[in-house]
């Protein structure tokens, strides 16, 4: 379908007439309902409005509640009131205008210019560039003199000073001019000098911006709401509305009355306060208006602005039906593709099945069947729904012909759309197949929780089911985290194994890890693979060759990683150990090699298969960690000690050098500086080497060792963290100094560099750290927190502004790049026309 | 040195069709850019910019506007 393209949106001002045709009542009285609770005649909720009671008719159309939208009123004001909005105009048009003769303050050459420089801009369609240039200067300079005339060229008065005070106040030389004055001026200014100032006549007369009647909305537009007490709420603008009637019946019975002067004006300006906090309650320089409570009320202008308005509230972003959002947890025997849905879900969400002469009969199954795989609705041809239960199943069934619908429960392999806030990049809304399970949380995959960014300490996920086929068929072919799984950004896969299955594959896969037959079974079953790998002479089974099941036959496949070579020959593991570089975050080539030369369904078994083996595997090993991993052995501390007094010798040696005058300064630093560079620098490093001691130290008979060696959580830092001594800790990148005057605790020496005073932390986790200890790495974690919460807040903005500026951004079938007005925005993506997602492959297989 | 040069219509149009895009939904360049001042291209023409650069040579375009 081709979308109509707006020419043009013309907005205009309403004329008193045009609001009286508009409405269907003049309101008279100020309040709403009588004793009765009946709606008053005349009052804010006069019925000839609209009606949203239930069973009531509206009296102007007949309606009733679902079809009457209601009908606008009005309030006939007794005084003319400055429309709030309109301000700025006005005094633009006092200014430019004589105060006498009300003309346009131009002489008859400076008249004949703007009106060529206007016949210019209306007239010509085929634009003179060098033209419209020449006569937008003269038309500014022509702007600039009209403040500045002091006498009127017309008729030679003299032109007093205007004054604007906001919000709704001008001043003729110091004089107050009253809205009724500044109506006659305004109505005064001819059709020919509007034209000059810009204004389109036919459309806008200028006396228009000052009200002589109000135009009040339907009731449908403020509803007033029934409290369980049985009390009636009215809306804000419902309220508002009545203090604009009550401030002006008061005015009418004064101004009868004969009221002495200044009691008038100040009741209007009164209604001139209630009129513009109608229209804005937070008009600059207006006391807001309040409800009885304090609240301040919520007027026209704030139903629109801002993240809760209208337009970015309902308009740009709305609530969905067929969704569905609970906590998510962890199925490690579901495939990435799938999710697993509590029944509970699956009963209440509905996916239409269009009933045609092939599956007739199974749609006939669905409405005869009267729990869980039920029909809930069926749609005839003419599209009228009816609700499926017992009294009119059985004509139903005999009802339903090709052409029906039928709206039957979400069941297993339906494709539905799963997504996580916050919605970043396109992998956070995938689709997934549908499994229905016991419990009451979403399911997915381990592995399917990286692109989504979520994890399972209570994160909630929201399910979509697509409602026709062609969104059902763009999610499942275009969608589907099998097709998903080389990252856009690098080409490195997505869908990897972590953690303790990088530790279960590393304890099957390394030398010398034999398994018995019994173990063999049990974890190949637990893949659905009932043969068994090429038994050992001794009867046992390699684990080489048990991963190896999971491979391709005819796989040939070569890498490298930190354990040495890994070799595949025709799918057997002959050599090396699987690792994160091969199947995790590192890299994950097997992964991307799989995933590209035996297509997105073998990989997903490929995934799940290896997850569940390394599994599998760590459980037969007994992975486990406990605080004996980081014991504190004599060993250990002698050497910390060692460490310790090395590094703070070397501070000392540096200091020394600095006394006698001996350092060289750095570059851009002073003597001092580069001093305070030097010794952070080399104080971190005691860390380093207390790093590579552990890796000499400990083997892989220690669990939290085997973890952070092999990669698969922590590393050892931690364990020095721990077991060792914390390290130097920094503060913006120094080391820590503020506190107490030339000290960071009273305990310490002034103005003294000793390392141990400015955050060189020697204690450990383990042993615990001494209070001053603990003082300077409180510093430095409040530190580290302030740096990473400001550092998401700030990227997070800017990924929104840039996902915002280019969502509309497409590669064109030339591979130049487009936006969707057509806007060339690159002419070869990229500037190389390279797709990043087959980079990393491209490379690999060279 | 990057040079900058105005594009006659019918270059113009044989950019635009080998590009698939009408000229007016190039990139822009605004009238007051020096060097659109420099070699004198009025609003609604097209300008070919000789780039070079470690990548080799090419050449970009923009479509010259009076104002944002």
């Amino acid at each position: 379908m081709q979308a109509e393209i707006i020419d043009n949106i013309r907005f205009t001002t309403l004329s008193p007439e045009a609001i009286k045709r508009m409405s269907v009542a003049k309101l008279i009285v100020p309040d709403t309902y009588n004793e009765d609770g009946y709606p008053i005649d005349g009052g804010l909720v006069d019925q000839r409005l609209g009606v949203i009671d239930p069973g009531l008719k509206c009296k102007t159309c007949g309606g009733r509640a679902k079809t009457c939208m209601g009908h606008f009123g009005h309030i006939e004001l007794v005084r003319p009131i400055i429309h709030p909005e309109f301000t700025k105009i006005i005094y633009l048009l006092l200014q430019s205008t004589c105060e006498k003769c009300h003309r346009i303050l131009l002489d008859e050459n400076q008249m004949a210019v703007a009106k060529e420089a206007i016949e210019t801009f209306v007239t010509s369609d085929e634009i003179d560039v060098d033209r419209v240039a020449e006569t937008n200067g003269k038309l500014a300079a022509l702007t600039k003199k009209l403040k500045s005339v002091k006498k009127c060229p017309s008729c030679g008065a003299a032109q007093q000073k205007l004054k604007f005070e906001r919000p709704t106040f001008f001043y003729l030389n110091g004089n107050k001019l009253k809205p009724d004055e500044i109506k006659d001026w305004l109505s005064n200014i001819s059709n020919d000098d509007l034209k000059l100032l810009g204004i389109d006549y036919k459309a806008t007369r200028p006396e228009w911006f000052i009200l002589t009647s109000l135009l009040v909305p339907p009731i449908n537009v403020r509803p007033s709401i029934t409290l369980e007490t049985g009390e009636r709420s009215e809306d804000d603008l419902t309220h508002k509305l009545v203090e604009i009637m009550r401030i002006n019946q008061r005015l009418e019975q004064d101004i009868d009355a004969g009221a002495p002067q200044i009691i008038i004006d100040d009741l209007w300006e009164l209604l001139q306060y209630h009129v513009t906090t109608y229209f804005d309650n937070e008009t600059p320089g207006v006391p807001v208006a309040r409800h009885r409570s304090t609240r301040p009320l919520k007027t026209l202008a704030q139903r629109l602005k801002g993240k809760e308005g209208r337009l970015r509230y309902n308009l740009s972003g709305k609530r969905v039906n067929f969704s569905a959002r609970t906590v998510i947890s962890a199925d490690s025997s579901l495939t990435v593709n799938q999710v697993g849905v509590p029944m509970r879900i699956a009963e209440n969400m509905t996916v239409p099945l269009y009933v045609t002469k092939w599956n007739i009969e199974k749609a006939k199954v669905y409405v005869s069947n009267s729990s869980y795989p039920k029909a809930i609705n069926v749609i005839t041809r003419e599209g009228s729904r009816k609700r499926v239960n017992d009294t009119n199943q059985e004509d139903l069934l005999k009802e339903i012909v090709p052409g029906y619908v039928i709206e039957r429960q979400l069941v297993n392999n339906d494709i539905v759309l799963f997504n996580r806030q916050p919605t970043l990049h396109r992998l956070s809304i995938m689709a997934h197949r549908v499994k229905v399970l016991p419990g009451k949380t979403l399911r997915l995959h381990v592995s399917a929780a990286f692109p989504y960014n979520a994890d399972f300490d209570g994160d909630e996920m929201n399910l979509h089911v697509p409602q026709t086929l062609e969104s059902q068929a763009e999610a499942r072919y275009l969608m589907q985290p099998k097709y998903q799984v080389l990252s856009p950004r690098n080409g490195n896969p997505l869908l990897y194994i972590e953690e303790d299955e990088i530790a279960g594959m590393y304890l099957l896969t390394k030398d010398n890890s034999y398994y018995t037959k019994e173990e063999t079974m049990s974890m190949l079953a637990n893949l659905g693979i009932y043969e068994m790998p090429k038994a050992e002479k001794n009867g046992m089974y390699s684990g080489k060759s048990i991963f190896s099941m999971t491979l391709p036959k005819g796989l040939n496949f070569e890498s490298k990683n930190k354990h040495g070579k890994v070799i595949i020959k025709d799918g057997l593991l002959e050599e090396g150990i699987i690792d994160n570089k091969l199947v995790g975050e590192k890299g994950g080539v097997l992964i991307s090699h799989i995933f590209v030369e035996y297509g997105p369904d073998f990989n997903e078994k490929f995934l799940l298969n290896i997850a569940k083996l390394s599994l599998g595997a760590a459980y037969i090993y007994g992975l486990t960690v406990s605080v004996k991993d980081y014991y504190l052995s004599s060993k250990i501390i002698s050497e910390r000690t060692n460490i310790i007094k090395s590094y703070e010798g070397k501070a000392s040696d540096l200091i020394n050098s600095y006394k006698a005058g001996k350092l060289e300064s750095l570059p851009g630093y002073t003597k001092k500086s580069t001093l305070e560079v030097l010794l952070y620098a080399t104080l971190s490093q005691a860390r380093d080497t207390a790093v590579q001691y552990l890796n000499k130290e400990l083997n892989q008979s220690n669990n939290a060792y085997l973890l952070a060696s092999i990669g698969a959580r922590g590393n050892i830092l931690n364990m020095v963290q721990m077991s060792m001594f914390l390290g130097q800790q920094s503060v913006r990148g120094k080391r820590p100094t503020r506190g107490y005057n030339g000290r960071m605790l009273p305990y310490f020496k002034k103005n003294t560099k000793d390392p141990k005073s400015k955050g060189f932390v020697t204690s450990s986790f383990f042993e615990g750290l001494t209070p001053m200890d603990m003082y300077q790495h409180a510093m430095g974690s409040r530190d580290s927190q302030m740096t990473k919460s400001l550092v998401t807040a700030v990227s997070g903005y800017m990924y929104r502004r840039l996902i915002n500026a280019m969502m509309d951004f497409y590669v064109d079938s030339d591979l130049s790049v487009k936006d969707a007005n057509g806007e060339l925005i690159q002419t070869l993506y990229g500037g190389d026309g390279i797709d990043p997602t087959l980079e990393a492959v491209a490379h690999q297989k060279e | 040195m990057v040079v900058h040069e105005v594009l006659s219509e019918s270059e113009a149009k044989k950019v635009s069709a080998e590009y698939n895009t009408p000229i007016d939904k190039f990139p822009k360049i605004l009238q007051s850019d020096p060097q659109v001042i420099k070699i004198g291209a009025k609003p609604r023409q097209l300008i070919k910019i000789h780039r070079e650069d470690p990548t080799g040579k090419y050449s970009a375009y923009r479509y010259v506007v009076e104002s944002v």
